[in-house]
């Protein structure tokens, strides 16, 4: 049994504040021991699957920018998921380290927060893809980046769009598949680093590089 | 002196008034470790209690750091940063083992309009830092002794005496332990070259945790504060490795599939991750089972599906889509199913979930980029800052009343504080150079 002098303090304290919060338990946290392995996972489908869908971008395309809303209810269950067959595995991924640029290949660019070709891109585009069809002893290595603005795990993904969607189009124009490995770099290496938007438009770019098979 | 007496019994007496017009209904229960709980907080407040902290008493070893003093600051500034206390300060300290000095500082520092008093009791052993804590009620006539605990470190983290001593405080006086004795990892470094680093919560004792000469961004904390997730282009491309700070531990790859493997987020029990992976075809979420490393896909969309956050009960994952135009809040069950959009125009990324449930923070661009929260249902959403410059980033202290978030307000980007509701926002790094992508660290074990 407390005594009233024992709630002096008490009351002082509560007259502090008025806001009242429920003070959640956190939750009990088990520390997995065993190292995870790489690379090899098994992948299982989640129940209410839909099937991936990636078409190749063709020139006047607008791109899949605004992708048609998708119920979010169940949908039939697809089959397993399989490895994208565009690009190699992880377990033969070129060092981007080993390509290099060429000035036959010119960059494309992108409008804030896109990833479509925009029409004097894909001319741009057809130039590289006739330079790689006349050169097929090249690998390519396409390199997608974007502005400072924005927030990194975002154009992260953001990055790879762009980078996969000059991978589709030079595929759509003839060069093999094969040849392509894809790599985003998010916000993470500007060839710009002024704050103003004729910086930030020359950083939201997909960039080509290569190197002899 | 009898007029602060006076004020003295004048403050008991509105305390005992106010005691009688609570409902004992409204009194909180004891907490299960014998506490009792005095008040419990979300937002800043005006008022706020006063503790003394004169300097700790040094009973047993030799004092060459000044650690007596460094001590009580470090106290005072954890429980200052709580915006739930002001610091009472005083020169001088209190003899060990001298009850009537105590009693008479006691009464001086009521007499100034402290509530409570603490007292540091330091013993330096070799290599070792201990320091007993003892906690008094100075609105009581005889100064009741609310709590007393030691904490030992090594005397390399002493500092962490303080942060252990200020939790502790909070924790008497709200029923749930304060945030000091916590750590932030964040990226800095120039473009290109950004190494992920580690601090103290409040800033203090920074150092790299990685030293690759590569990318290192966004680490994320397990939620036993052991290790951290983090995407580093080390090995070439965007992959997934965890870290262990505090062990000499090898790294772990967690994944390094083709395509970006990014946005990790660990389940509350720690066992399984979620994580953005674009290996087949575009930036799609998944789930990986840390022991097995099974990987289970939640989202199938030609759009953008990435930063998943899990909801502390572990049933929900709330993540960004740019599936219908632009990047937009959704929350999904922890299986993928149910998808449910919560925010609606604009462009909002960096959805966090708060350790308490209620709230998920992000990132919503309007020229500038703001930090802002919703209800995990989707209502009512506010926002907490407005500029200067971008502010983003955002990552939760355990108890969900703080929170950290990048802002460039000072040229750079540095590290900022803030309550949830937006107040009392202050630099935590001030180094020169680029601080992004805070994750604040569950409590230190």
């Amino acid at each position: 049994m407390r005594t009233r002098g024992d709630y002096a303090l008490f009351a002082s304290l509560l007259i502090l504040t008025i806001a009242v919060v429920g003070c959640a338990k956190r939750p009990a946290t088990t520390q997995a021991a065993a190292p995870a392995p790489t690379g090899t996972a098994v992948t299982t489908p989640a129940t209410p699957a839909q099937p991936p869908t990636s078409q190749p971008s063709r020139p006047g395309d607008r791109g899949p920018t605004a992708a048609p809303s998708r119920p979010s209810t169940p949908a039939p269950p697809a089959p397993p998921a399989t490895a994208a067959p565009a690009t190699p595995g992880a377990g033969t991924r070129p060092s981007p380290k080993e390509f290099v640029s060429v000035p036959e290949l010119k960059d494309i660019f992108f409008d804030f927060d896109k990833y479509d070709i925009r029409p004097e891109d894909a001319k741009t585009l057809d130039v590289n893809a006739s330079w790689l069809k006349a050169n097929p002893n090249q690998l390519v290595l396409i390199e997608g980046h974007c502005d400072e603005r924005g927030t990194n795990e975002y154009n992260l993904a953001l990055g790879e769009r762009r980078a996969k969607a000059a991978m589709n189009y030079l595929v759509s124009q003839g060069v093999q598949a094969s040849r392509i490995t894809i790599i985003s770099y998010g916000e993470e290496r500007p060839v710009c680093t002024d704050k103003n938007e004729g910086c930030w438009s020359k950083n939201r770019r997909s960039h080509f590089l290569v190197k002899p098979r | 002196m009898r007029r602060s007496r006076r004020h003295a019994v004048r403050l008991a007496l509105l305390l005992t008034a106010l005691l009688w017009v609570l409902p004992w209904s409204e009194r909180p229960a004891p907490s299960a470790q014998g506490v009792d709980v005095f008040l419990n907080v979300t937002g800043g407040g005006t008022k706020k209690l006063n503790i003394a902290i004169p300097e700790f008493t040094v009973v047993a070893g030799t004092d060459a750091a000044g650690l007596a003093k460094t001590l009580a600051q470090v106290t005072g500034a954890d429980l200052a940063f709580t915006t739930l206390f002001t610091v009472v300060a005083a020169e001088g300290r209190i003899p060990a083992n001298d009850p009537e000095a105590l009693r008479k500082s006691w009464t001086e520092f009521a007499a100034a309009g402290a509530h409570a008093g603490l007292h540091g009791l330091l013993a330096l052993r070799g290599n070792r830092a201990d320091a007993e804590m003892r906690l008094y009620d100075l609105t009581s006539p005889e100064h009741r002794l609310i709590a007393s605990k030691t904490f030992s470190v090594g005397t390399a983290s002493a500092r962490r005496l303080a942060h252990k001593i200020a939790d502790e405080v909070v924790l008497q006086f709200t029923g749930e332990p304060g945030v000091a004795d916590t750590k932030i990892a964040y990226a800095t470094g120039p473009p290109g070259a950004k190494e992920l680093w580690m601090s103290d919560y409040d800033g203090f004792g920074a150092a790299p945790i990685t030293r690759n000469g590569s990318i290192n961004i966004t680490p994320v904390w397990d939620p036993s504060a052991r290790s951290l997730a983090y995407t580093s282009y080390k090995n070439g491309y965007p992959d997934l490795f965890r870290l262990f700070p505090f062990e000499r531990r090898p790294e772990q790859t967690l994944a390094a599939f083709s395509g970006i493997n990014s946005s990790p987020s660990w389940s509350p029990n720690g066992q399984h991750l979620a994580l953005t992976l674009s290996k087949d075809g575009n930036p799609e979420i998944y789930v990986l089972t840390i022991a097995t490393g099974v990987l289970r896909r939640l989202t199938r969309h030609a759009g953008i599906d990435t930063e998943p956050t899990w909801s502390p009960t572990g049933r929900e994952i709330a993540f960004i889509s740019n599936r219908t135009g632009a990047a937009h809040l959704f929350v999904m069950d922890a299986e993928g199913a149910n998808v449910r959009q919560r925010t609606f125009g604009g462009h909002q990324t960096q959805p966090r979930w708060s350790p308490k449930g209620d709230l998920i923070a992000y990132t919503a661009r309007a020229g500038t980029f703001d930090i802002w929260v919703i209800g995990s249902d989707g209502s009512n959403a506010r926002r907490l800052t407005a500029g200067p410059g971008d502010n983003q980033g955002a990552g939760w202290a355990p108890n969900g009343r703080h929170l950290m978030f990048q802002s460039n307000r000072l040229g750079t980007w540095q590290i900022f504080s803030m309550l949830v509701d937006g107040s009392a926002q202050a630099p935590v790094t001030r180094a020169p150079g680029d601080h992004t992508s805070p994750s604040w660290s569950p409590r230190l074990p």
